[in-house]
């Protein structure tokens, strides 16, 4: 399959909303888990939905570990979770020549809330001691949109990189107000 | 579908099961401590190599694989179901990992067209012709 819209040399176009409304889609899922979770961490709600772990969701949301920041840490996974959903959604078809800047910052949002859910997902038996499912499920779904968010990102970064090469310049192609 | 996927896939169960082992054939640390690292990695990088784009990451779990071939030794398991499950789960992550399967989509080089040097337009077009496989 070929697209005029594809980036040089590429068989596909990574900017298009078939390869980024699934993403979007996910991100607005992880969005809501991780407000609910938040809900009961803020004490909006007062029980936690939890099918398989007992009291484990209770005993993770209301960790010490969970309380090091500021704001409790599945507000900070909804922030993040919100920065993907709008980061995804902003442009057109090609983006990842017309704004560089928001493909960049889509996948920098994606990737470190990716790691981060990581750590937390360790950190559930080892530190608290419980799991947590639908703390699970968001580690599931930030981990899942890092391969498909991540090849938009190289073509702009093969972008950039081009017209650099060509004696363009970097800032103003990073933020799509060079003559492309 | 791509035998890659299918290798990426196999990864992800082992290394769901070894967040599970623990408590499912009940040992404790170190060995416990162990899977509940080194399982969320494996599913992790797993998972993500599965893009075509990301596939090279397969090759963290070559490592993750030869750690736990080991690690019952370093860490000091003195034997037990956990030395065995750590032994078979990391021989199967090293044996996946080192299935690369078929990425059928081309990305204008991949990641090393990123990192010619300025004035080496002729790679690049030449990667560009290639494409990344």
């Amino acid at each position: 399959m070929t697209d005029s819209d594809a980036p040089p040399g590429w068989s596909y176009n990574p900017s298009t909303w078939s390869q980024r409304l699934p993403l979007v889609g996910a991100a607005t899922a992880g969005l809501f888990i991780a407000s609910y979770l938040a809900a009961f961490q803020l004490d909006w709600v007062r029980t936690i939905w939890e099918p398989f772990f007992g009291d484990g969701t209770r005993q993770v949301l209301t960790s010490k570990l969970s309380g090091v920041l500021p704001i409790p840490d599945a507000a900070l996974g909804a922030i993040g979770y919100l920065a993907d959903a709008v980061t995804g959604a902003i442009g057109g078809t090609r983006r990842w020549k017309t704004m560089p800047w928001i493909v960049i910052l889509f996948g920098i949002a994606v990737g470190p809330l990716g790691i981060v859910s990581i750590a937390l997902v360790m950190s559930q038996p080892l530190v608290v001691g419980a799991w947590c499912t639908l703390c699970l499920a968001s580690a599931v779904i930030s981990v899942v949109m890092i391969g498909p968010a991540t090849d938009e990102m190289l073509a702009s970064l093969q972008y950039v990189k081009r017209q650099s090469d060509l004696g363009h310049s970097k800032w103003k192609t990073f933020w799509g107000t060079a003559d492309a | 579908m791509d035998r890659g996927v299918w290798a990426r896939i196999g990864s992800t169960l082992v290394g769901i099961w070894l967040m599970a082992a623990p408590a499912l054939l009940g040992y404790g640390a170190p060995a416990e401590i162990n899977d509940r690292i080194a399982g969320p990695v494996a599913a992790t990088f797993a998972i993500i190599a599965i893009s075509g784009v990301t596939r090279p990451l397969r090759r963290v779990n070559t490592a993750t694989g030869l750690w736990l071939l080991v690690a019952p030794w370093l860490l000091g398991y003195g034997g037990g179901v956990q030395t065995l499950n750590d032994m078979v789960a990391g021989a199967l992550l090293l044996l996946f990992s080192l299935v690369k399967g078929t990425v059928d989509s081309r990305f204008g080089g991949g990641w090393s067209a990123l990192s010619n040097s300025p004035h080496a337009r002729h790679a690049t077009a030449d990667s560009l012709q290639r494409g990344e496989r």
